[in-house]
């Protein structure tokens, strides 16, 4: 490997331990009862809007709320109503803080089909989620305000 | 995400959220890996082809809400139907291999909302 690949190499780490020290800080996780593609699929939340590209190339990466849901030891409550009525679960539905705008959470069973794409074999499966997005301004790590529109996986 | 991916309408008590290949998505297999941070999260090797989630029918309000705790505000609106529909997919290349696609149809509601807030710096 040569000094141009590891280079392009190390950026590629870098870029995957940042997005997944964001993840394990601000995006936290689905919870529940999924299989392949289930609830391990994960994003990060990042904004990408009006704003973006007018302070800079680089998408604003948002910061986590300071709460800690143990376990899994994550930046998020659990979802349910915000007046703190079923604790541990409820409170900020928001995973982002420093942030003012509309919400939307669903925590969600449904079912589908999974399908080997090596042998074409379809299985019925059931998939857990709780999907979020955050729309509205926020201040990123960066101090300065951004709008946009994030989401959590 | 781009614009017009989420809509909210509190007056409405609506919302929608609308995406299309959400690349570099981890798939960690299982729902262990997903939640350990002593786990494994493998690579990014996951994309989410198409989602769309609609949430409507307020059941609850949750007005005037204001959290000094957890420094967050705002009005909240429990919501009774929503359905998702998604494709993912975990690519050949990975070596694995899978897809996914969900029926709106069984979708069952644990618990959704939608509202208005403001936390950090904004709450006050």
């Amino acid at each position: 490997m040569n000094e141009e690949k590891s280079i392009s190499w190390n950026k590629l780490q870098e870029k995957w331990l940042t997005r997944r020290t964001l993840i394990r800080g601000a995006a936290g996780t689905a919870a529940g009862a999924g299989l392949l593609l289930g609830s391990g699929l994960r994003s990060a939340a990042f904004a990408d809007e009006e704003d973006e590209g007018k302070h800079n190339k680089c998408k604003a990466l948002a910061r986590p709320i300071p709460h800690i849901t143990t376990p899994p030891g994550q930046h998020f409550f659990f979802p349910g109503p915000p007046d703190g009525s079923a604790p541990p679960a409820g409170f900020d539905p928001s995973t982002i803080t420093d942030f003012k705008g509309v919400v939307a959470n669903a925590d969600l069973i449904f079912g589908g089909t999974g399908t080997d794409l090596n042998t074409g074999v379809g299985t019925a499966y059931t998939f857990h989620t709780d999907w979020r997005f955050f729309k509205g301004t926020f201040v990123a790590i960066d101090r300065l305000e951004h709008k946009g529109t994030l989401t959590f996986i | 995400m781009p614009e017009g991916t989420g809509e909210v309408d509190l007056d409405d008590g609506t919302a929608e959220f609308h995406a299309e290949n959400i690349c570099a998505v981890f798939d960690a297999f299982t729902v262990g890996n997903s939640l350990s941070p002593n786990r494994p999260l493998g690579f990014v090797s996951g994309r989410i082809d198409s989602v769309d989630i609609k949430w409507s029918g307020v059941t609850k309000n949750f007005l005037g809400i204001h959290d000094a705790t957890n420094h967050f505000m705002g009005d909240f609106f429990q919501i009774g139907n929503v359905t998702i529909a998604v494709t993912a997919t975990t690519p050949k290349s990975t070596g694995h291999g899978f897809r996914f696609v969900s029926d709106p149809a069984t979708t069952t509601v644990n618990y959704a909302q939608i509202g208005s807030e403001r936390n950090g710096v904004f709450f006050s």
